[in-house]
């Protein structure tokens, strides 16, 4: 693979998110104006006192000081205070990026059982197999994940009582070690297997249709010939083949553990990006919404660029273009 | 066997591990000396344990518990009842007042607890105009006479005081912070005066206090308090249900007024095991608000401005139905603003005032005063046809009840020839919208402190917003000189039984403007569990909730029940953890060889 295109990427990746920080800081200071006057109504606050917390949260001057401003503070890695207690925006952010990626990474490796399900299914186009794993991954895919996750809360947490309602530990915890990653997998499995079922669709019904589209290729007809067996030429010819635009998905997908779930980390009571988003959008937090829609840009941007450095990798064609 | 079938089994091996793991650990029964925990569940987290910075209601629970106060509040009634102070006298002018603090008071971290405390906590608030002081102590000097004296001095006569409900902190931990930007201050070191301390936040989860030793009126019967977060409110419910939690605070309406179908009875007795539901009055309402212009700002409906159109909007609002169908009947129907939980203060309308449905009535006074449909289109015009009587109707996306108030109101308000054009805004661009001028009608509502004077200041006319950039708090816009004279006369009145009647003065002359039109009061939905604790109290007695209540006194109240189970903790079954684990790994590690093995043949076999 050349240096160059490489370098090119990078570049591309480096621009993109520099838009993304224009864009951030413009997009919700359009929505919202002042957010200090709604966050303190009824609090009986002298005007002084308003004003110096508009200060305070760089919400005082033209929207261009506040931009000058904001880009000084980024360029120092700095994400500003949250409207909500003055606590660092990184240091917020930091507390809930480990339950995101416990939880959406681990799903996201859960839903990759959809890959060797969809390749088995396109290289058996229209048998029972495929007809059953396409029928029920149109399913989960289709099925939103606030609905599966209620259904499971209901049936498995409310009703049966086997899993937790929601959190990532039980309630006032102290327990360490083994006993710790215990009850958070126990905490956890529940809502990964939830995200776990809405990705697996997806990934099967990519995997498959890359599938299906080797199928008459040419070269399977050679490996054939050459008296390989079905599975041989499934696993050494028609699946390498058929991997890119998979690979595309899985890194988009890494990608998006940055961004959290929003929807099953709220309902699941997740402590995770998720759900810090969900209560930012709430207040509204603007320091907090553009530190994590920061985070989460930068997370996919990274991910395409991992991915379209594999793209090159896998196909020479595309690095040589 | 099939490799598919080993993976299944894998699976089943799997989960039943972790379910089984967990069950265990959950369940544990009190045991002597095991920790005594109350978990509440709700819907939001801390914003900052800094009382100088925070201002959820989440966070001032967390102050109620951790501070106390000089004077603190009945749990009937908020009559002014000793707290840090013992006793109080006041001088002849009435502006200043001599509190004797209890003798040995200790912070909870042993160190003493004095006058200078107070001192210096009042003092300091007033001075850096800290978020949660400064509305009480701006016109305050305090001085430390000796270690258990402290003389307080109003510059203004302040019919609040005794009262001194200010949280007070420890100086010997709050004088650093104090001395740069106190607002930063992390604030976790758990140093307080109240019956329980911060041990722990884990933010976005949960925070857990734990009994002060040192709190004056001796240690809490229950070790610790966890709050829990639960962002779904359906999730919360659930938890109470299967026991995660003992009490929620703020369960969707819905899933309250199913819980409360399902309540054998509101008088439980001791250890009879059940859920109760709690619809508790904080003072808080909903209204209708109607642009009154005084500012000179925006472009309100001049139709608004006469008293008989806001009379007709009344007229034409079905607060009955309102209140059955949107509020699900959750909360009171009152006819004025609340401008304090304590309903002394609530005055009762006379019947030939009050402004209850009555849409023929409405339509009497638009046509006596000239608003008529004259071309026939369903809408009434200015009496010079100049434009319609289309109002300008605001809601805000946040609110859950908005929607359904619209329906109707809107609909309501078209059977009587106005119409209106519906925008939908969050918090912050609907105060914009209001400080601006550019509405007609907007629906919202207060949550009042316990002395209504703060409520009443908003609805002044210095109140009134002149300038977009420096909002003000009069958000209807609406001016009366002879509100405000009464206002200033109750301020500064010194005889109780004299202020309330101001007060009532002041509300019926609110009411009968007509610039709000209150559709009802709410009321938080509060449920707990009967089988581990008893000793839930409400605040004010009878109608009030039992938690986030003004003062918070239900946690020092609360006694486990004999049986109850105890420690919920999830650290006393470790032993039995550890033995599931290791089979579990044994099981896990035997099925893994299997299929290794499984495979291994497999593989020859090609």
């Amino acid at each position: 693979m050349r240096a160059g295109f490489v370098i090119r990427k990078c570049i591309g990746a480096i621009s993109t998110l520099a838009f993304v920080v224009v864009f951030n800081f413009f997009l919700f200071r359009i929505v919202n104006r002042d957010p200090v006057n709604s966050m303190f109504r009824g609090r009986n606050l002298k005007p002084e006192k308003l004003a110096e917390l508009r200060r305070k949260f760089n919400l005082d001057g033209s929207k261009w000081d506040q931009f000058v401003a904001y880009l000084r503070q980024l360029l120092h890695g700095d994400l500003g205070y949250s409207l909500k207690g003055f606590r660092p925006v990184a240091t917020v952010i930091g507390e809930t990026l480990w339950p995101t990626v416990l939880l959406v990474g681990t799903s996201t490796f859960l839903a990759m059982i959809g890959i060797t399900i969809g390749y088995r299914a396109g290289w058996r186009r229209g048998s029972k197999f495929d007809t059953t794993a396409t029928s029920l991954s149109m399913l989960t895919y289709s099925m939103p994940e606030f609905w599966i996750g209620m259904v499971f809360l209901g049936l498995f947490s409310a009703k049966l009582g086997w899993f937790p309602v929601g959190g990532l530990e039980d309630p006032g915890s102290h327990a360490t070690g083994l006993t710790k990653w215990l009850d958070q997998l126990h905490h956890m499995l529940l809502p990964a297997t939830v995200l776990g079922l809405a990705y697996v669709g997806e990934y099967m019904i990519v995997a498959r249709s890359a599938m299906i589209e080797t199928l008459n290729e040419d070269y399977l007809q050679l490996a054939r010939a050459k008296g390989m067996r079905d599975d041989e030429v499934r696993r050494r010819h028609a699946v390498p083949n058929a991997r890119l635009p998979v690979v595309s998905l899985s890194a988009i997908n890494f990608g998006f553990i940055f961004g959290g779930a929003i929807a099953v980390e709220s309902i699941f009571s997740w402590p995770g990006i998720g759900q810090a988003t969900y209560l930012a959008v709430r207040g509204p937090d603007l320091p907090m919404l553009q530190g994590l829609f920061l985070l989460i840009s930068a997370g996919v941007i990274l991910a395409n660029l991992v991915a379209d450095v594999l793209y090159g990798k896998l196909d020479p064609r595309v690095a040589g273009r | 066997m099939k490799r598919q079938s080993w993976g299944i089994a894998l699976a089943v091996a799997a989960g039943g591990l972790i379910v089984g793991t967990t069950q265990v650990t959950t369940t544990g029964a009190s045991s002597p000396g095991a920790t005594v925990t109350l978990t509440v569940g709700l819907q939001q987290d801390l914003d900052t344990p800094n009382v100088t910075a925070g201002y959820l209601v989440a966070s001032y629970e967390l102050w109620n518990l951790q501070y106390a106060t000089l004077t603190d509040k009945a749990a009937n009634d908020f009559a002014t009842i000793p707290g840090l102070a013992e006793s109080w006298t006041a001088s002849n002018d009435g502006l200043t007042y001599t509190y004797t603090l209890r003798d040995g008071l200790k912070w909870s971290d042993d160190q003493p607890l004095t006058a200078e405390d107070v001192a210096w906590t009042i003092n300091t608030s007033r001075d850096q105009v800290w978020l949660n002081h400064s509305a009480v102590t701006a016109n305050l000097t305090a001085v430390a006479l000796d270690d258990r004296t402290v003389e307080i001095t109003s510059a203004v006569p302040d019919p609040k005081l005794p009262t001194m409900d200010v949280y007070i902190l420890p100086k010997h931990i709050w004088e650093e912070p104090a001395a740069g930007d106190v607002t930063t201050y992390e604030a976790l070191d758990g140093v307080g005066s109240g019956p329980f301390t911060l041990k722990e936040w884990k933010p976005g989860q949960e925070w857990t206090m734990e009994a002060n030793p040192n709190y004056w009126q001796g240690v809490a019967a229950i070790d610790q308090v966890v709050f829990r977060l639960y962002t779904d409110g359906g999730a919360m419910a659930a938890a109470l249900e299967n026991g995660e939690i003992d009490a929620a605070h703020n369960l969707p309406a819905e899933l309250f007024v199913e819980m409360s179908k399902h309540v054998p009875s509101p008088d439980l007795r001791d250890g009879e095991q059940g859920i109760v539901t709690v619809a508790g009055e904080q003072g808080g309402f909903t209204e209708l608000a109607m642009n009154g212009m005084a500012g000179g700002l925006g472009d309100g409906h001049p139709a608004l401005l006469d008293i008989d159109v806001r009379h007709a909007v009344a007229l034409a609002i079905n607060r009955d139905e309102l209140f059955e169908r949107v509020a699900l009947g959750i909360g009171t129907q009152r006819d004025t603003l609340g401008v304090s939980p304590n309903t002394e203060w609530n005055p009762e309308i006379p019947a030939d005032q009050q402004l209850n449905y009555d849409p023929a009535k409405a339509n009497e006074l638009l046509d006596n005063g000239g608003y008529l449909d004259t071309d026939g289109d369903g809408v009434r015009e200015m009496p010079d046809g100049s434009r319609s009587l289309t109002f300008r109707y605001a809601e805000r996306s946040e609110s859950t009840q908005a929607e359904g108030i619209r329906e109707l109101v809107t609909g309501w308000l078209a059977e009587v020839g106005i119409a209106t054009e519906v925008s939908v805004y969050d918090d912050t661009q609907l105060t914009d919208i209001i400080a601006s001028g550019e509405y007609d009608m907007f629906v919202w509502g207060w949550t009042p402190f316990v002395d209504p004077d703060t409520l009443l200041s908003y609805f002044k006319c210095d109140q009134v917003t002149t300038d977009v950039a420096n909002p003000l708090y009069n958000d209807a816009n609406w001016c009366s000189p002879e509100y405000d004279a009464l206002y200033a006369e109750q301020n500064q009145e010194l005889d109780h039984a004299r202020r309330v009647e101001i007060v009532h003065e002041m509300l019926t002359l609110f009411h009968n403007e007509s610039t709000y039109v209150v559709l009802y009061h709410d009321a938080e939905t509060q449920a707990y569990r009967t089988d581990r604790f008893e000793g839930w109290l409400r605040q004010p007695a009878d109608i009030g909730p039992v938690l986030f209540s003004n003062s918070s006194p239900t946690y020092y109240n609360l006694k486990p029940l004999a049986g109850g189970t105890g420690d919920d903790s999830g650290d006393s079954s470790t032993a039995m953890t550890i033995l599931l684990i290791a089979g579990g790994v044994a099981v896990l590690a035997a099925a893994g060889f299997v299929v290794i093995r499984s495979r291994s043949r497999r593989d020859e076999r090609d």
